[in-house]
Order: structure tokens, then sequence, then C-alpha cells
């Protein structure tokens, strides 16, 4: 994943061609040539690999601060000036590590008093890491109904007991925001948030192995953690609400992450068969081998398309269906555009922190923040407001 | 129920089809599942400009379709009377 292949100066859906663009990115409130310049210079000298150090110049810089110009939400255009940048730079744990930061955790804390403000705060200026646990040890990721961590409220205090797996910086973090349930009905309303120091007492966390390095990806167990009545952030019975709606902007994210990394690997890969001899020319001399990177440049194209109006828009919250079908289809791109390039670069792609390694970690793409298979069920559901009218 | 509320239901519902949407008619049995259900708050919230209570932000009050009006009407309703 490392390799750093030049990510694509700019991208056809973001930045139109000829003598509108800059108008058009005038309207659209951002520059992003401005944007991805600003971000190389807070990252100049900063090491990629070290997720604290990426975190902190982001902060330092105030490019995290200015991703939120409206209030709560990330700006579209400036959300994927960040991901574009650090996916050229950085080890995908890394990049992950910061998009739920960016497109989860700080919208949900904003709008809040007293501790999460504070973390929220911290957030923007670097200095403080806050992980999301919602996906509990007991339950899938896909039914969050069933999740069993729990709150028990007294007075003034709250006591949480539980566990949640497979979160991104819980090895790392200052703090975790975790759903927990604090009534028993199976029901979305069953539901809230709480702030919950990571050095708290009862609190323990074992990392989940070397996968996502730099994420920090682990398991969080909570053993009667005590905590003041101000841990509760936002309402109690709207957090699962307010993270379906959060869900809409972390699935715009990982689309605009997925998209910049497909054409950060495809530029790669055209470089490498255009250098590679093959009788008397190179591999992309061969019609059949420019016919499957021809198909994957297609799947970017719709991919760029399917971004298009998001980034057009100053507002980052898209409507439900369109975050499932933006998930699915970055999902699917991006795998087609990893396994074309593994077999496409045979025995190449098993370098270290090559095309096979980006697409075993690249998975996730399918799985987290909503497996496949759970999105394709949801854009059912909306069957009739997709298929709309074209006429 | 208002015709507007039962159209903005509808879509919910995947299984109520054509058929009139009564109020006594459970809104799991037609098919309204968790994820639909936030969908729905924030459709009501927006349509009809309330903020549902966290009093009434309970299982119960998305088990009927009429239970739901009731509660939408009762948020939309003056202070000092009702639109009953």
């Amino acid at each position: 994943m490392p390799e750093s292949t030049p990510a694509p100066t700019a991208t056809p859906a973001a930045a139109p061609a000829g003598r509108h663009a800059g108008a058009a990115a005038a309207l659209a409130g951002t520059d992003r040539a401005g944007d991805r310049a600003g971000i190389r210079a807070a990252l100049a000298g900063v090491d990629p690999a070290d997720p604290r150090a990426v975190w902190r110049a982001l902060g330092v810089a105030g490019i995290t601060a200015g991703l939120y110009p409206d209030g709560a939400q990330p700006h579209p255009g400036r959300l994927a000036a960040l991901l574009t940048e650090l996916d050229a730079r950085c080890p995908l744990g890394v990049t992950l590590s910061v998009c739920v930061q960016v497109a989860t955790v700080a919208p949900l804390l904003a709008g809040t008093e007293g501790p999460a403000e504070r973390a929220r705060r911290g957030m923007l200026r670097g200095e403080t890491v806050v992980a999301l646990a919602v996906t509990d040890a007991a339950g899938s990721g896909s039914d969050l109904l069933d999740a069993t961590t729990r709150v028990k409220f007294g007075a003034g205090t709250a006591t949480l007991d539980g566990g949640k797996d497979w979160i991104t910086n819980a090895t790392s973090c200052d703090a975790a925001l975790v759903l927990a349930r604090h009534r028993e009905s199976r029901h979305f309303t069953s539901f809230c948030w709480l702030l919950v120091p990571a050095a708290a007492p009862g609190v323990s966390t074992e990392s989940a192995g070397r996968a996502f390095a730099g994420a920090g990806v682990g398991h969080l167990r909570f053993a009667g953690v005590a905590l003041d009545g101000d841990a509760v952030v936002g309402r109690p019975g709207r957090a699962l609400a307010a993270f379906a709606r959060q869900a809409g902007v972390e699935r715009l994210a990982g689309a605009l992450w997925a998209r910049a990394m497909c054409h950060r690997l495809l530029a790669g890969l055209l470089d490498w068969l255009r250098r590679r001899p093959a009788a008397e020319g190179t591999l992309w001399d061969r019609p059949a081998i420019r016919e499957r990177y021809a198909r994957c440049l297609v799947a970017v194209r719709q991919l760029d398309a399917l971004c298009a109006s998001s980034l057009a828009s100053p507002h980052a919250v898209p409507a439900a269906a369109t975050g499932m079908v933006l998930k699915v289809a970055a999902a699917e791109t991006v795998d087609r555009v990893t396994t074309e390039a593994v077999r496409l670069r045979g025995a190449d792609a098993f370098r270290d922190g090559g095309e096979s390694q980006v697409r075993a970690e690249a998975a996730m793409f399918g799985i987290a923040g909503g497996a496949t298979g759970a999105m394709l069920a949801g854009i059912a559901d909306h069957a009739d407001e997709l298929v709309g009218d074209v006429s | 129920m208002n015709a507007e509320f039962t159209e903005l239901l509808r879509p919910f519902l995947k299984f109520a089809g054509p058929d009139e949407i009564t109020e006594e008619a459970r809104l799991r049995d037609l098919g309204l599942d968790s994820m639909r259900e936030i969908e729905l708050l924030f459709a009501i919230e927006d349509t009809f400009g309330v903020a549902v209570p966290d009093d009434k932000l309970v299982d119960s009050t998305f088990a009927t379709a009429g239970g739901l009006w009731g509660v939408v009407e009762e948020l939309r309703a003056p202070v000092g009377g009702g639109t009953r």
C-alpha cells in the first residue's frame, strides 16, 4: 500500500476542464488544488506511517478544522482533497484512522457540551484521537439492534458493561464514542452514545493483529466502567438515528477515498504496463490487456460520476439510498481494480506493499460501515425512488 | 389520519401494496424494519416540521399507523388546543 505512485492532480468529475473550471470550483466553495497544496504542505516531513503524527500535523495546520466551514458536517470537496492526499502517501490504515474520525466521529460530537465538545475541539487541533465503537462483540455489525453493550444510569452516573470488536483507533485513542443500549427493547430508540475515556478504570484494549497497520484496530472491553452523567453524548434514544444519518457521510467519504485509490492504482498500473517488455514491445501493446485495463477505467469513471453530484454540493449528507449506492459502487470498483491490478502485474503484485496486499486490506470497503449484502437489501427497499423517471 | 401522512407512510411499508392504510395497521406487519423506521422518523420531522421528544422516542410510538399519527398530530397541535 505505501507505494507512492503519484495521485492524479485532478479528477475529471471534481475539476471540470476548460475556462469554466475556476468558476465551478468557486461555486463549489472550494479551491481543490489549493486545498491539496495546503494538505501536502501540512504533511511535508511527517512520517506517513505514524497515525498520531499525521493527525497532529493536520490539526496544527488547520486542515481538520477547515473541513467544517458550515459547522458539523465536512465539506465534500475538502474531504475528497484530504482523502486523496492521504491515500497518495499513507498506508491504508493511517488513512482509515483519519477517515473515520473526520467523517463520523467529529460530526457526531458537534453541537454537544462538556467532555464531548472538549474532545471535538481536541480532535480539530490534532491533539485528541477518538475511536468510534459501534460493532458489538456479541453480535453482527450488520444488526446493531442485537448489541448487548449496556449502560445503566444512576443519579448523575452511568455504568457501562460490554465489548466492541474490530474498532479503528481502539489501541491508540484517548477516548471512544461508544454505542450502548440503555433500554431492553429491540428498537432503534434503545441506544445512546457515551464518550468513554480510554484510561477509565474498567476499560481494556486488545490489538486485533497486524492488519490495517496504522489504524490501531482492536477490541475494547468495558467492565463496570463508572462514568459521570455528562458522558452521554446527544439525546438518549437518538443515537442510532444520528448514526444512520452520519453513515451516509461515512459512505460518501469511503467512495471518495475508493475513487482516489483506484485512480492511483490505475495510474501506477498503466505506467508499469507501458514499461514492461513483452515480445518486441510492452504489455500495453497487447489488445487483451488493454481491454481489461479499459474495463477498470469504465468502472472508475462510473464511480466518479456517482460522486460528482455530492462533490458539487456544499453539504456532505447524502440521502440514505444515495449513500448505500455509493457504498456498493465503491466496494465493487475497488474489488475490480485491485483484482485486475494483481492479475496483470502477476508476481510483481506480491512485492512488499504491492497490489496483493492492497487488495487484501481494501476488501474492507465491502465490509466496514455496512456489508455489501446489507447495503443491497437497503437499496432494494428504495427501489421505487431509485428507478425514478428518466423522461 | 390525513392523506399527506398516509402517502408519506406508504413507501416505507413494502408489504402494504395499494390497500388502504388503516389506523390499526401494525407497521411491522406491513414491512417497516428498524432502519426504515429511522428514515420514517426523519421524513415525518422534515415534512411536518416537528421534533419527536425523548419521551415519545420509544418502540410503541412506531407500533401502529394510528399511534404514530397521534404523536405527530399532538406535536403539531398549537398550545392549548388540538386538531382532532
